[in-house]
């Protein structure tokens, strides 16, 4: 422990921090932090989600085998996990272009990383608007409403995605690359790929480990 | 976290972008969840294999995309994303089996009657070893 730790701090005189624009103040450091810890806090709302499908599950008997053999659709779910990867893997590379400082490569990414992300939840839709048209409805019971909020959750995470990178690409267009979008592109990367981390959740535990409940 | 730069392209967090690390999470997960549909189709294992096999894939899954595409690490940018990750998890581990485990427990001790075909969650029939998992089933054991 250096010296100044052990020092007791005076209150009125110890510098604890510098108000403004002090240097060596970490700006985007800092706010991707932030928002870091945000996404932990929204995986919280996620773990409570998926508790509850764990608990809901002891009821999902009241469900007949073939309604679940409808939701539990595992090969449309890997055709989601597929597009939504390559979504990734495409914000991934806007990322590398901006590491290159190349406008035309993050704005190429992020537009075909958006346009995925839209796939997805077309797909998403299509898949739920079938469920809905052969009467599987969340206010079923308990078990299919839990499964449905997974999923429309998980969702709604897409449309803000897919929103937030129409509003980069036209930050982008119109500031280029100042601090203020450069953090947001680097938070957007963050939120983007947690979605992926959480849609591995939801395709083994859900999908998957749902075609065997 | 504390680099202090003029061009906020220089940040070290913008560096950490890496196409290679991208592409091989991509390639390596999609393959892991290929795994992992195949065996859930091909139907050949028992349901407590059939968790413990699925489970291990997804964990291993998130791992890669946590190393490369959340970037977390050890290094100076990246080490309090990192330390937060760490001591998130076992958060969200303990929400989701304590959850489970305490109304698991109050189904057995509160002796619901369930309806026919009723069955328990995926992980915690793995956990019982598969024992029961219906009421038909536990009516033909007995």
């Amino acid at each position: 422990m250096s010296a100044s730790t052990n020092t007791r701090a005076q209150p009125g005189s110890t510098v604890l921090w510098e108000k403004g624009d002090a240097a060596g103040h970490d700006m985007l450091g800092t706010r991707t932090f932030g928002f870091w810890l945000y996404m932990l806090t929204d995986a919280m709302v996620y773990a409570a989600l998926f508790a509850a499908f764990g608990v809901l599950a002891h009821n999902a008997g009241l469900t007949s085998k073939s309604m679940l053999a409808s939701v539990f659709d595992a090969q449309a779910a890997y055709r989601d996990t597929i597009v939504l990867f390559t979504s990734v893997l495409a914000y991934g590379y806007a990322m590398v272009a901006l590491k290159k400082g190349s406008r035309g490569g993050v704005a190429i990414g992020t537009a075909v990383a958006m346009i995925l992300g839209l796939v997805f939840l077309a797909m998403v839709g299509s898949d739920l608007e079938r469920l809905f048209s052969q009467g599987i409805v969340p206010q079923l019971n308990g078990f299919l409403s839990i499964v449905f909020t997974l999923i429309i959750y998980h969702a709604l995470h897409i449309i803000v995605g897919a929103l937030w990178m129409l509003v980069m690409l036209m930050q982008m267009g119109r500031d280029g690359f100042t601090s203020n979008v450069v953090y947001r592109l680097i938070n957007l990367r963050i939120f983007w790929h947690f979605q992926a981390v959480i849609w591995v959740l939801l395709f083994v535990f859900v999908y998957l480990q749902g075609k065997i409940i | 976290m504390t680099h202090a730069v003029e061009n906020p392209l220089h940040h070290p967090e913008v560096h950490q972008a890496s196409l290679p690390g991208y592409v091989a999470s991509f390639v390596i997960t999609i393959g892991i969840m290929t795994a992992a549909l195949w065996l859930t189709e091909k139907g050949s294992l028992s349901a407590q294999s059939l968790v413990g096999w699925t489970s291990l894939l997804a964990l291993i899954a998130i791992l890669i995309q946590a190393y490369w595409l959340l970037h977390m690490n050890w290094s100076k940018a990246q080490v309090w994303h990192t330390v937060a990750m760490v001591l998130f998890i076992p958060l969200f581990v303990v929400m989701i089996g304590l959850t489970m485990w305490m109304f698991h427990g109050l189904y057995q001790r509160t002796a619901i009657t369930m309806p026919s075909g009723m069955r328990t969650a995926p992980a915690m029939h793995a956990a019982t070893g598969g024992v029961a998992t219906t009421t038909k089933e536990a009516a033909k054991a007995a």
